[in-house]
Formats: C-alpha cells, sequence, structure tokens
C-alpha cells in the first residue's frame, strides 16, 4: 500500500488512474500540471508518483528532475502517451523509475508500481 | 529503464475485416471478408474445407517481376502465394483448399496489347492456384463493370455485387 | 525546396503508420474498430483546406508540435461519433465536462501515438503542447496555417468507422522551412527531385484548367458553375483507387497523350448528372432517371470540359496534348480508376493525383475533375515548365495567325 500523487492534465485520466489504483493504495493528491505537481509533492511527501509528460505551464520531465535532485529516495512514474525513444531517454536522465506508455492495460499499471514500489 | 505499454493483450476478433487494394485478411473465427471496388483488379478467396480458415486477397497486377516494390499482396503471383502461406501458419492445409474469384474486368483498357490488365491478372491468379492443385469453384471474371465482394466463411459463399447488374451468390 | 518521389514517399509512409498507431491506440481504449482508408500528403490552397469536411458538425482536439518537425495537428471525429466514444468510456449518463475529457484524452494519445512514430524514424524528439478541444463546423475547425505561401503541404488520413459510411479525419499541418530541410535530407534522387514552386505553379495551373472547363458547363446549361479546390496529391499507386468512394459516379474518361501522357476522368455523382444532363438537352425530361439522353449529353460534357482542362495545360507547357474519344463510363467510383492505377503501375510505383471540383451554389450538383499523369513524364514537363507562363493557359488566336 503506497501514498500515491497522480499528476495529470486531464480529467478524465486522473479519474482511470484513481479508479484502478484505489483498490491497493491511498491516493494523497492530485495535479493538473509540473508546477502542482512540485507542491503538492512537498506538501504530500508520497511515495510514489504518477506523471504525465505533456502538461501546460511545466512539463512532466521537468518536475521530475525537480523531484528526484531534491528526494532522490522519491519514486517517479511517468505515464504518457509519448512513445518516442528519445523521450524515454530524457525520462530516465530525469530520473524516473518507470514508464507507462498510454492507452495502458490495468494489469501493466499494476505491474509497473510492483516493480517500483514493491508491496 | 523497462516501458509498460498495453499491448499485451489481443483485442476481440471483429466480426468484418476489410480488405484494401494490395491487401489480405485471413480468418480463423468466420469474420467476413470483404473488399470493393474491383476493376480490373482480381479478389481471389480461399476456403479451407476441412477447418474452415478463410481468406482474401485482392490483387491489381498479374506478375511481382514487372516491379519490385516489396508489396506482395499487389501481384497475382507473390500475393496468392501469401495468402496460402498466410492460411496455413494459422493451420489451414493447403490439399483440402478450394477458390473462387472474382473481378479482373476489361473496363477502360486503353492498352493496345491483345490481352487487358483485367485478363492477364485472372489468367495468373489461375496459373499459380494451379501450381498448388488447388480448385477453382466459381468464378465471375471479366466484363466491363466494377464488382464489389463478400465471403462468407459461414456458407462458403462469394457474394458479387455490381452498380448495374443483379447480385451473384457463387 | 525540392522533393523527390523517395522523400514524399517515406514521409507518406510516417504519416500512414501515425495513422495505424492512432486507430490501434482507439481500438485498444474504446473497442472501436476503425480502417485507415488512405493517407496522402497533399499541395492544396491553404483556403480550399478542408473541404472535405462540408459543412458537418465536428469536435476532436488540436496540438502544436515542435523539435524534428514544427507545425499543428488536429484530429477531428463527427459530433455523433465523438458521442459514441465518451459512452464507451465513461457509460451513458457522463455529464459534457466530462466526455469532453475523455474526447481530449482519446486524442491526445492517439495522436501522440501518430508523432511518435516520426520522432522514432528521425531519431529525434517531437515536442508537443497539451491538447486543446475544439468543436465547431466544416473546415473553420482547421487551425489558421502560418505560411508564407499560398499552398501548403499537409498529411491527410481519412479513416473509417467500424464499416460504416463515416469517417474521421487527421491533419498534420508542418510548417513550411523544417519540412523543406527534412526532405532534402531524406531526399535520395536529387537529380530527380521536384522544385516545390513549380508542384504549385502546376496546381495553379490545374485551377485556371477547372475554371476554363466551370465557363463551358455554364455557357452550355446556363447553370452558374464554380471550380472549387485543386490539390496536388501524392501516394502509392495501390492508394489511387481508395480516393474514391464506392459510390456509383457517371462521366468519362479519356487517355492523353504529349507530356504528360495519362488519364484524364470527369465524373458526376448520379443525382447531379441527371441535373446537369437536362439542364442541357432541349427538352424537358420527366424520369428522373438515367437514359441514353442523359449519357448522351455527358458524353458531350465531359468531352468539353475534358478539351478545357488539356487545352489550358498545353498552352502553358508550350506542348500539344492528345486526347481520346471520351469513354461513358457508369460504376463504383473505386472500380472506375482501378484499371487506369493498375495500367501506370505496369510501369511506376507511385502516382500524382490532380484533382479539381466544380460545384453549383443553387443545384446539388458536383463534377470532380481528376487527372492521373504518368509521374516520369509529369516531373519531365515540370522540369521544363516556366512558372512566369501559369496563367498562359488560352492561347491567343491573334497572336499565332
Amino acid at each position: 500500500m503506497a501514498d500515491v500523487l497522480i499528476a495529470d492534465d486531464s480529467e478524465f485520466m486522473r479519474n482511470l488512474l484513481r479508479e484502478i489504483l484505489e483498490e491497493d493504495h491511498t491516493i494523497v493528491g492530485e495535479a493538473e500540471n509540473g508546477v502542482e505537481a512540485v507542491e503538492v509533492f512537498k506538501e504530500t511527501q508520497p511515495d510514489l508518483v504518477m506523471m504525465d509528460i505533456v502538461m501546460p505551464i511545466r512539463d512532466g520531465i521537468e518536475a521530475t528532475n525537480e523531484i528526484k535532485t531534491q528526494h532522490p529516495e522519491s519514486n517517479v512514474i511517468m505515464c504518457t502517451s509519448v512513445g518516442q525513444e528519445e523521450k524515454m531517454k530524457e525520462a530516465v536522465k530525469a530520473g524516473a523509475d518507470g514508464y507507462i506508455t498510454k492507452p495502458f492495460q490495468k494489469p501493466s499499471v499494476i505491474e509497473a508500481i510492483q516493480d517500483v514500489v514493491p508491496s | 529503464m523497462k516501458v509498460y505499454d498495453g499491448q499485451s493483450t489481443e483485442p476481440e476478433a471483429p466480426n468484418r475485416l476489410k480488405v484494401g487494394i494490395a491487401e489480405y485478411e485471413v480468418t480463423a473465427d468466420e469474420a467476413e471478408l470483404t473488399t470493393s471496388g474491383l476493376g480490373s483488379c482480381v479478389g481471389v478467396a480461399l476456403y479451407d474445407t476441412e477447418s474452415g480458415i478463410s481468406g482474401l486477397v485482392h490483387v491489381m497486377l498479374p506478375v511481382a517481376d514487372e516491379m519490385r516494390d516489396g508489396k506482395p499482396a499487389k501481384f497475382a503471383d507473390t500475393g496468392v502465394e501469401l495468402l496460402i502461406a498466410e492460411m496455413e501458419s494459422i493451420g489451414a492445409a493447403v490439399e483440402t483448399l478450394e477458390a473462387k474469384i472474382a473481378g479482373g474486368s476489361d473496363m477502360l483498357d486503353f492498352s493496345k496489347a491483345d490481352k487487358s490488365i483485367g485478363e492477364r491478372n485472372a489468367e495468373q491468379v489461375r496459373n499459380t492456384l494451379s501450381s498448388y492443385d488447388i480448385p477453382v469453384v466459381a468464378a465471375d471474371i471479366g466484363g466491363d463493370y466494377g464488382r464489389s465482394l463478400l465471403f462468407e466463411p459461414t456458407t462458403g459463399d462469394l457474394v458479387v455485387k455490381s452498380a448495374n447488374r443483379e447480385t451473384q451468390r457463387l | 525546396m525540392k522533393v523527390d518521389v523517395q522523400s514524399l514517399d517515406t514521409f507518406n509512409q510516417l504519416a500512414h503508420e501515425g495513422a495505424q498507431a492512432a486507430t490501434d491506440a482507439m481500438a485498444q481504449m474504446t473497442g472501436i474498430d476503425t480502417h485507415v482508408e488512405v493517407t496522402r500528403i497533399m499541395l492544396v490552397e491553404r483556403a480550399a483546406l478542408g473541404e472535405e469536411l462540408a459543412d458537418h458538425s465536428f469536435v476532436g482536439i488540436q496540438f502544436g508540435f515542435e523539435g524534428a518537425l514544427t507545425g499543428e495537428t488536429v484530429l477531428v471525429f463527427e459530433q455523433d461519433q465523438s458521442a459514441a466514444i465518451a459512452e464507451t468510456l465513461l457509460g451513458p449518463d457522463a455529464n459534457t465536462r466530462m466526455a469532453q475529457s475523455s474526447i481530449k484524452e482519446v486524442g491526445n494519445i492517439m495522436m501522440s501515438g501518430f508523432l511518435d512514430g516520426w520522432a522514432d524514424f528521425l531519431t529525434a524528439t517531437i515536442e508537443h503542447d497539451p491538447p486543446t478541444y475544439i468543436e465547431g463546423k466544416g473546415t473553420a475547425i482547421l487551425p489558421e496555417m502560418k505560411a508564407a505561401t499560398d499552398q501548403v503541404f499537409v498529411f491527410r488520413s481519412t479513416i473509417e468507422w467500424g464499416g460504416e459510411d463515416v469517417s474521421f479525419y487527421i491533419y498534420m499541418l508542418p510548417e513550411y522551412e523544417p519540412l523543406a530541410a527534412l526532405m532534402a535530407e531524406h531526399s535520395l534522387e536529387a537529380e530527380n527531385a521536384i522544385p516545390v514552386e513549380k508542384l504549385a505553379a502546376f496546381n495553379e495551373m490545374t485551377r485556371e484548367g477547372a475554371r476554363q472547363a466551370a465557363a463551358n458547363v455554364e455557357l452550355m446549361s446556363g447553370i452558374e458553375t464554380t471550380a472549387e479546390v485543386s490539390q496536388i496529391s501524392f501516394a502509392p499507386i495501390e492508394a489511387i483507387p481508395k480516393q474514391f468512394s464506392d459510390d456509383i459516379y457517371i462521366g468519362t474518361v479519356v487517355e492523353f497523350t504529349g507530356a504528360p501522357s495519362g488519364f484524364l476522368l470527369v465524373l458526376f455523382d448520379e443525382p447531379s448528372a441527371i441535373t446537369v444532363a437536362e439542364a442541357l438537352m432541349p427538352v424537358t425530361m420527366e424520369s428522373g432517371e438515367l437514359t441514353s439522353q442523359h449519357k448522351a449529353a455527358i458524353e458531350e460534357l465531359g468531352n468539353i470540359i475534358t478539351s478545357g482542362f488539356t487545352d489550358g495545360w498545353a498552352n502553358v507547357l508550350q506542348q500539344s496534348i492528345d486526347h481520346t474519344p471520351p469513354r461513358v463510363v457508369h460504376d463504383m467510383g473505386q472500380a472506375i480508376i482501378d484499371p487506369l492505377a493498375a495500367q501506370l503501375g505496369q510501369f511506376q510505383r507511385h502516382a500524382f493525383l490532380i484533382d479539381s471540383k466544380m460545384m453549383t451554389e443553387e443545384l446539388a450538383f458536383q463534377c470532380e475533375i481528376t487527372a492521373l499523369p504518368n509521374e516520369q513524364e509529369l516531373r519531365t514537363a515540370l522540369s521544363q515548365l516556366d512558372p512566369d507562363r501559369t496563367t498562359e493557359t488560352q492561347a491567343d488566336v491573334e497572336d499565332i495567325f
């Protein structure tokens, strides 16, 4: 059971992730852009961030970079519709612990989380 | 980094598969196969009388050798070969295959050659099929009109529709 | 900027595969089965972009992208399709806000899939903005294009929806300069490359030809007729027949010879054919059905439209272009163009398709003029084309005699 922060600009996607994750985890916060993601991260200190990449104001890679620099022990899984190889390399560089591409199947989300924050 | 995506589960099989020009489809679960707008093109429907596996290819030109471009389903010879191979790979046996073919119209042939492209397409389809000993059990070839096809694996019928003539059931 | 057939083909394939990735993503999320009918690269007048949207109501998403390629991309669904998508995702009682959010996210995921292939091919990243939800009627839904030229390159995929006769569209509108640079980089046959200005000039010349043909129709029928849309598109030869629907058309086909040679089709849908043929006939017809007299009138009309068209080309190119007597056809659109594409397909893998539309304000009457030239000969003709002559579509008799 992990405390999870969901950062995604799509309300539909936040609801979908919440539905999948709530069975085994606690959703401690939501964010609609990269700036909010960093703020809510500081407030809630979650075990895991599910981080979209393409978001307004500040994107998920930058937000991940900041979170991982200040809190290297934190866990961030990118959850994005972008499937470009070069983008995945950038995510690794920013410190991401996992990468889920949308559209996803529920089992792959659960598996990714299990790999990053074993219960 | 491991990337998790949604490609792990197969989507459900649709009940109707559309075959475009220079394309083919095979089915083991009785999906209907359709293709439209055959002028000089030929549609070849193959049906395995034992397993029920079916396939349909829509070929455009007679021989692949004339134009090497890596699109086997575009040509009568390589298209028929490919269809047979794909059907075998999902469990069909070449010995129990039967063919129904339609198309190969002479419409709008401006070439000065003895034979229209439609005729040559149909001839090549027959030749390739006979090299595999696959019998052509029904055919609706030639004429000066276009055709659209629907193959029903449940009945083994090939339904041929045209603009200005009665629908045929082969 | 020059384009060669190789880079056009590569880019067309990327767009087609991108559209396939996008529809796979949708099938996975919604279970709705779609089929990418055709993808083409078009050189089109900015004002004529999106005419296939007619005045239907669309919703969709739009976002800007930049990086290896820069521009705008748009995915639009017809309004009722979007309702169906939202329903498969949210059930029947979803509120409007959530329905919009779901469409936005489906669109976002689809279009990311569309761009991924390009980025991977170019081993670079293409960044994109968060999507904007858009709705509107017809072409108004498409973004304004920032372009210095009158004609723009567009990648357009038409996607068929569950075997039904409704479609949705993906448009990718790249900015000219980055696209030009990329095309030059991926060019393999520099010596056969066509300068884009010449393609654009040819397009303009085609529009003139269509105007001439429309004027001829108006003169003969008394129906006020305008020429609309003139575009050059490029696609693999087997994709050419898919540019036409399965609907029944009536019209004429000729083979033209000269520089270039090829085929020219003048096609009316059935109701249009009856309308225009009756306007040409001296006596009023009551039947409302297509008779041999109608066909004779269409044959003559096809002849005149064809001549108006090829004369224009010949005068600009300062070549003679002959054509065979028209053959009247009455058949499924795809089946009509299929043997013509096959005849060219014996010698070429890709084709340029040049099309124009004619229509009238008052009567429901529409006519498509399509030229399918021999690719090699078109390239030769273009290399000799003097862009300054493109307005010289009419020979001046006084100059000659």
